[in-house]
């Protein structure tokens, strides 16, 4: 860890569980995602749930770096999602929602993290 | 075979054709226009014609509004401009609720409204009629049906008026209503007072259990109603799926209507037996039925009976070569004989519960010539639409046999090719992996996953051991009980549909008995097992077979209870009627009730529901429907499938609405009583809409 858990804010640690919460998230999608691209399934839950597992573990260490891997998820998530059913609204729903409110709580932890990061 | 009385009624030949051209010809004697039948038949004509074969133009007189089974009215009073100001004119309750909780119930009624009343009956097959002006009660007969007698659901889609020949219009029972029980009784009452006909049966009681064997309460019973041709009163029944090889025959049987005495028995595995079996025998055990709602052509003389599958649904082995002719197929029998003059199988082989569900609708089908040909459109739960000619059972448009799925646990007797429907077919194109749905990634992920562990080949294929097989459409359709609806002027057909897969999978014998899983003879009541929830299917124990059968009905995932597969679950069509061609499609039903761990969303978004119950057609361009899950009860016009007016029902409308007129003022009339299986709230109501008095 790079900074001292002691001097946690409460937006310190509200980072720290969502954080973990995105890697517990990736580490499922990832494992459900090697079991459906040995059944000959899509290779999308492997790659996204492994960009969740990054992601967080780089949120928890205060890096921005996770910020951004988070929207490349999400990113390609869309693209993907647009690319499997196109502007379906219905079938849009589970593919992306989530992602869409996972992402507003990144953004607003950004600040929280920014603040972090320049204390390092 | 005839009673003198009906010899006298059909002395009048006519080489009627169909419903539309009686009606215009009523009374007359010269030929209709247009070449119509062929001429190797000598249809007779009844020279008092039921209501239900010709009825008033503010009537329903029969299930599907007459014989023939539009669900197509003359009435114009609600238009597509007004229908806006539909308001709820009265409300009736049965009063016949289930005794704790929700129960089997779903009673699925529709009402006959005939002269100045109307006529229904309960889901415990309670007898009413009511003024169709207010909804007061004129009388109720209770056949008192113990509960014990309910199969798979407590329904009752409807009862059968009847007017016997020449009979002084004070006598009682000179007209008469006639229902099927659940615990297979046909009980026929006099329409003016709800009285028992003595004459009728024994005491107005006539026992359908006679010939069938063992009488096991709720294995065999009757949830439609009976039709009349040329005074002959046509049944089958409800036989309780998945229980055992050795269940409860198929035979249909055709009464006098007016003394209840046995007239025929068609039985297909004893074609020469035409009464009761001798004593000791029963009728063949374990042959397909029918369940539903037949129509038919009083001119002709043909009953035209929707069948079933044999039992037990899921495997095959031991079907004789009749059920294998017979099974899942339209069968025309001819009254005065009980014997088939024609069929048509809209399955082979069928390892799938694809049940004919549906009433055909007769019409005079349009030529590009300008003629018209006498026939019969059959929707099927596969979803697809057939036009067959009804005098001779051949369809007017190229069936196509295509090369069907292989596999599963009885590969030699799967059928190498199934029939296809060159004229209109309901269904979509085979699942992906990427239709698989959920609420978010995580169930989308794991619905995904068992996508591809599961066995699937497309439709029909084969039932596999072991590993889960896909069934789409799934058991419900397609187009089921709720039937189509015909717009002859228009040249409109309208469909309803459910577009869900069922997740399948049939279970060793061992584990069937580890799971104590029992037929209903052995005490076994396996719909009410939490585990399994309430659908048809869900761990039947089909005794006598090698494997017993698991449904997942609709394919829900577990937890959430969130179908794996994307909305919309059902839509409505309309088809051309010459050509086959769509018109319109849209989803049926709004997301406000359905929501993930079966919580209401509120969303009025139309997402397409599982429906169950079918449409009504006006000649002012409107359909009405409820039957989806959304609990409204919704009209629609028919031009455009624009949804132009909705009201929210007090339970689930899953049942056919009906339209009539009385004093001069159009009634829209729905049973809404809910349904168990399509988990809407259960109720007693029959409500009827009418535009406001003062505006008219």
């Amino acid at each position: 860890m790079a900074t001292d858990n002691a001097s946690r804010s409460v937006g310190g640690w509200f980072l720290l569980v969502f954080a973990i919460i995105l890697v517990i998230l990736g580490l499922i999608l990832a494992a459900g995602g090697i079991w459906l691209v040995t059944l000959g399934g899509s290779w999308y839950y492997l790659i996204a749930g492994l960009g969740l597992i990054i992601s967080g573990g780089l949120m928890a260490r205060d890096s921005l770096t996770g910020v951004w891997i988070y929207f490349l998820v999400l990113f390609g998530t869309l693209i993907w999602a647009l690319w499997e059913v196109g502007f379906s609204p219905w079938e849009l729903l589970p593919r992306v929602f989530g992602y869409i409110v996972l992402g507003a709580i990144v953004l607003a932890l950004l600040p929280t993290l920014k603040r972090r990061q320049a204390a390092i | 075979m005839f009673t003198s009385q009906r010899v006298l009624a059909y002395v009048v030949s006519l080489s009627l054709a169909t419903h539309a051209v009686a009606q215009d010809a009523e009374g007359e004697t010269e030929a209709p226009e247009g070449p119509t039948s062929s001429e190797a038949q000598t249809p007779t004509f009844s020279a008092t014609p039921q209501p239900s074969d010709d009825p008033a133009p503010g009537d329903w007189a029969a299930w599907g509004r007459e014989s023939s089974a539009s669900r197509h009215s003359p009435l114009d009073e609600i238009t597509p401009d007004n229908v806006s100001d539909l308001e709820v004119a009265w409300t009736y309750r049965t009063g016949d609720m289930p005794e704790e909780g929700e129960g089997k119930y779903a009673p699925e009624t529709t009402p006959l409204k005939v002269g100045d009343n109307l006529y229904l009956c309960s889901a415990m097959n309670i007898m009413v009629s009511l003024d169709a002006r207010t909804g007061e009660e004129q009388w109720r007969h209770d056949p008192q049906v113990d509960p014990g007698a309910i199969p798979y659901s407590a329904s009752c889609r409807g009862v059968t008026y009847y007017e016997v020949p020449d009979a002084a219009d004070d006598e009682l029972c000179a007209t008469r209503i006639i229902e099927g029980t659940l615990d297979a009784r046909l009980i026929a009452v006099d329409a003016q007072t709800g009285e028992l006909c003595q004459e009728f049966g024994d005491g107005g009681t006539v026992d359908l259990w006679a010939g069938i064997g063992e009488k096991v309460p709720g294995w065999y019973s009757v949830t439609s109603p009976p039709v009349v041709v040329q005074g002959v009163l046509v049944t089958g029944a409800q036989v309780k799926d998945g229980q055992a090889e050795d269940a409860p025959s198929g035979v249909i049987r055709g009464y006098d209507a007016v003394t209840g005495e046995l007239e025929w028995a068609w039985d297909m595995g004893k074609p020469n037996l035409d009464g009761l079996p001798p004593e000791g025998e029963t009728y063949t055990r374990g042959t397909p039925n029918m369940w539903t709602t037949a129509s038919s052509d009083e001119a002709l003389g043909y009953v035209y009976l929707p069948m079933g599958n044999s039992s037990v649904d899921y495997w095959g082995g031991n079907r004789s070569e009749e059920e294998n002719e017979f099974s899942t197929s339209l069968v025309a029998i001819d009254v005065n004989t009980g014997e088939p003059v024609w069929h048509f199988q809209t399955v082979h082989y069928d390892v799938w519960d694809y049940d004919l569900g549906s009433q055909p609708t007769l019409v005079d089908f349009p030529r590009d010539d300008g003629s018209t040909v006498p026939a019969i459109i059959l929707p099927s739960k596969q979803g697809d639409i057939y036009v067959l000619n009804r005098e001779t059972g051949e369809s007017l448009f190229h069936v196509e046999e295509v090369e069907a799925p292989t596999g599963g646990v009885e590969p030699d007797n799967l059928s190498p090719t199934q029939p296809s429907s060159g004229y209109h077919s309901l269904a979509f194109p085979n699942l992906e992996e990427k239709d698989m749905w959920g609420m978010t990634p995580i169930d989308q992920l794991w619905c995904r996953i068992q996508f591809r562990r599961a066995s699937y080949k497309g439709m029909y294929t084969p039932p596999t051991v072991g590993q889960r097989f896909i069934q789409y459409p799934g058991y419900n359709g397609g187009n089921d009980w709720g039937s189509t609806a015909v717009d002859a002027e228009r040249g409109i057909i309208i469909a309803n549909y459910n577009d869900i897969p069922n997740f399948n999978r049939l279970i060793p014998r061992e584990e069937a008995e580890e799971r104590n899983l029992r037929p209903i003879y052995a005490g076994g009541d396996n719909t009410d097992r939490e585990s399994d929830g309430p659908a048809e299917g869900a761990g039947d124990p089909q005794v006598g077979a090698p494997y017993a059968i698991d449904v997942n009905a609709g394919w829900r995932a577990p937890v959430t209870g969130m179908p794996c597969t994307a909305p919309p679950y059902g839509g409505i069509r309309a088809i051309d009627l010459a050509s086959g061609e769509t018109l319109w499609d849209e989803p049926l039903g709004t997301a406000r009730k359905n929501g993930p761990f079966g919580i209401p969303s509120h969303m009025p978004f139309k997402i397409g529901t599982p429906n169950n119950g079918g449409p009504l057609l006006t000649a002012s361009g409107l359909i009405f429907i409820a039957a989806a899950t959304d609990d409204l009860i919704r009209a629609i016009d028919t031009e455009t499938g624009e949804v132009l007016w909705n009201d929210v029902l007090p339970a689930g409308g899953q049942a056919n609405p009906i339209t009539y007129e009385a004093d001069g003022r159009q009634y829209v009339v729905i049973g809404a009583g809910g349904h168990h299986f399509m988990e809407t709230p259960i109720g007693d109501y029959v409500i009827a809409y009418a535009l406001p008095e003062d505006g008219n």
